[in-house]
């Protein structure tokens, strides 16, 4: 059976059935064409292998994009060569204009490594390279990227499906489910399926509560390796560079569940990325990450501790705080599919209260079923 | 061209009248300088509000002006966790502010109120990044400039600066071409403060809050007294988007950032640009 030989109101009721938005108001083509896109569905599983093979696979596609052949022909005011390599068909590294290693995630020297430290330090004490607005250090961000990979193929075992639904340029959001309890290990772990699956590594700007900005060197640190603050104006500044975000629209509530509410999604806010994406025509990349509810299983929820937690930080507006027992994460094998994107609808103008929350309710149901079928799919968790 | 310079005292009405009768086409209000170390800050406030008062009532009542300007400072955003990381002229925020903060937004509000009333005349506003240089004696200039700079420890503030001249040529620039509307002023890029003094080839002390403190003190006593809102900007940094002043506004500095810095600590010759 073909979608093209269904009259339009099969079509109609199909549509209603996959929950696509905007059904009433398109022609039978439109219609084709959404139904198409959603019954496809997310690719096969990449095939399973051991995480020396997956890093070698990585650093070859990382090391592709640069030519150790000839170094960067930047010099500093005092006359210190920059000695990087160059990016290929260019005559600069990544850190001097060869890329905008603020917006790609590609190594300076083209792999990752303890040994390459000395290399990069040297350019944090030259201060050599400039800043992102927000605050992103590219050669920090590196460091922190060789530590944070050790979880990522040897400790979590991040499998990755769908990365081609992530558009290769053009703004993006990026809307998951919460999790953790203890340290948001998803932010982290989403951010390196980004860059470590994509053909293009896009730099993803993940988006935190304000009780990041408010503690001293967290925040700071946070802010160099490319974080943002739940704030509506730097993600408006972000999407309209055409930089990829990513937000947890679940917010601290999700991420404080306890165990018995795993993998349950929770309500979604107000939906203002919908907003945020509608005006900037950012596609709504929906992901469904499995194995960040279960590192640290909490026990129970406490209010109390809560208090006792903005009695200390007053800006922290958390309610209940998850208790847990293990202080060291448990090695869960993760997975993480992004789903197929969500156009923006071309309204020009802001979507409706309505329209918000029915898109807001199709992000959140479609992350919720492939969390249903990823657990089911899932054998052991460990 | 001749210049004439009349001393006033600035919360005595004298001085409005004096505006009024002067007939100006444009007036430029650059008196919006902290003053506080040199009046104590209940007089610098009093002088800074009053005379502003009487300024903008001046020019809602004088028919001959078309363009006022009115220098201001990026603190007005006030400085802090609570702010987005971005600025936007046009953002409300509500982030704590420091004493001249307040007076500066206030002497912007008496813009804004004068703007509703004389829709025939063009209101800018210009919020200027800390001027740095190596011929400018300001706090924020001493401080970067000090051999050993106490910083927070656990902080590592984003800052923007200016040069001297692109700041005048900001000023210059918007007397020629007359565009209304509020603007950052700031050189283009961006620089942690550790960064900025590892270029000046400074060396940057963290100290924790109470040793920090006693720093401060130290340098007051030194005669370097830190303003409250160079305190905020050192302590949390901010980045205020200056893609107004190149887009609407139609400034680009001549220096931009690092160079700025380069030429500040007297390391680069002043218009050669950095590779």
């Amino acid at each position: 059976m073909t979608l093209s030989s269904l009259t339009k109101e099969q079509l109609l009721k199909l549509a209603r059935d996959h929950a696509i938005v905007g059904r009433s108001r398109m022609n039978k083509a439109q219609l084709i064409d959404a139904l198409a896109e959603v019954t496809s569905g997310p690719s096969a599983a990449p095939p399973e292998s051991d995480p020396a093979t997956r890093r070698e696979r990585f650093a070859a596609r990382l090391g592709s994009f640069i030519d150790q052949s000839r170094t960067c022909n930047w010099r500093s005011v005092e006359g210190h060569p920059c000695g990087l390599p160059v990016v290929k068909e260019h005559n600069r590294c990544t850190l001097h204009g060869g890329l905008d290693g603020r917006d790609l995630a590609i190594p300076a020297t083209g792999t990752l490594g303890f040994d390459t430290w000395p290399t990069l330090l040297r350019h944090v004490w030259l201060a050599s390279y400039d800043i992102d607005p927000i605050g992103l250090d590219p050669v920090v961000a590196e460091m922190l990227w060789h530590l944070v990979n050790y979880l990522y193929f040897e400790y979590f075992r991040v499998e990755v499906e769908g990365v081609e639904n992530i558009p290769t340029s053009g703004p993006v959001l990026l809307a998951a489910n919460h999790g953790g309890a203890a340290l948001p290990y998803d932010a982290a772990m989403l951010t390196l399926a980004v860059t470590n699956e994509m053909p293009i590594p896009r730099r993803p700007r993940i988006m935190a509560t304000e009780f990041f900005n408010a503690a001293p060197t967290l925040s700071h640190l946070y802010r160099k390796i490319g974080g943002v603050y739940a704030a509506r104006s730097d993600a408006e500044f972000l999407l309209r560079e055409g930089k990829v975000v990513g937000v947890f629209p679940e917010g601290v509530r999700a991420f404080q569940k306890p165990f018995s509410q795993a993998y349950q999604v929770q309500r979604f806010g107000r939906g203002g990325f919908i907003t945020m994406a509608e005006r900037y025509r950012a596609p709504v990349v929906p992901v469904a990450i499995v194995g960040s509810d279960e590192v640290h299983p909490a026990m129970f929820s406490s209010a109390v501790l809560a208090r006792l937690v903005r009695m200390i930080w007053p800006s922290q507006r958390v309610e209940e705080m998850a208790v847990y027992l293990n202080l060291i994460p448990l090695p869960i094998r993760w997975r993480i599919r992004f789903l197929s994107p969500i156009q923006p609808s071309h309204l020009g103008r802001d979507p409706d209260p309505l329209e918000m929350l029915e898109r807001t309710e199709h992000v959140r149901s479609h992350i919720q079923e492939n969390l249903n079928r990823m657990l089911e799919e899932r054998g052991s968790a460990i | 061209m001749a210049t004439d310079v009349h001393l006033f005292e600035l919360d005595n009405p004298e001085f409005a009248h004096f505006v009024i009768n002067t007939e100006p086409e444009t007036v430029i209000h650059l008196q919006t300088v902290d003053r506080s170390a040199l009046l104590g800050g209940r007089r610098a406030h009093d002088e800074a509000v009053v005379g502003a008062q009487a300024l903008f009532g001046a020019i809602r009542r004088c028919e001959s002006i078309r363009h006022v300007i009115a220098r201001s400072h990026l603190c007005v955003y006030g400085m802090g966790p609570r702010n987005p990381s971005v600025v936007q002229e046009d953002d409300e925020l509500t982030e704590r502010r420091s004493r001249y903060a307040k007076d500066l937004q206030t002497v912007e509000e008496f813009l804004d109120a004068a703007a509703k009333v004389r829709t025939d005349i063009d209101f800018t506003v210009l919020r200027f990044a800390p001027i740095f240089g190596r011929r400018v004696d300001n706090p924020l200039s001493r401080y970067l400039r000090l051999p050993v700079v106490p910083t927070r420890l656990g902080y590592d503030p984003r800052m923007q600066l200016i040069s001297g001249n692109d700041a005048v040529g900001a000023l210059v620039h918007t007397i020629d071409n007359q565009v209304a509307g509020k603007f950052n002023i700031a050189a283009p890029g961006q620089l942690f403060l550790s960064r900025i003094l590892r270029l000046g080839k400074r060396v940057a002390q963290p100290l924790p809050r109470r040793a920090y403190d006693v720093a401060v003190r130290g340098m007051e006593r030194a005669h370097l007294y830190l303003p409250e809102h160079i305190k905020r900007l050192v302590h949390h940094g901010m980045y205020a988007d200056t893609r107004k002043m190149s887009d609407v506004l139609g400034f680009v500095p001549e220096q931009n950032l690092r160079e700025t810095v380069l030429d500040g600590y007297g390391i680069l010759a002043p218009g050669v640009k950095t590779p």
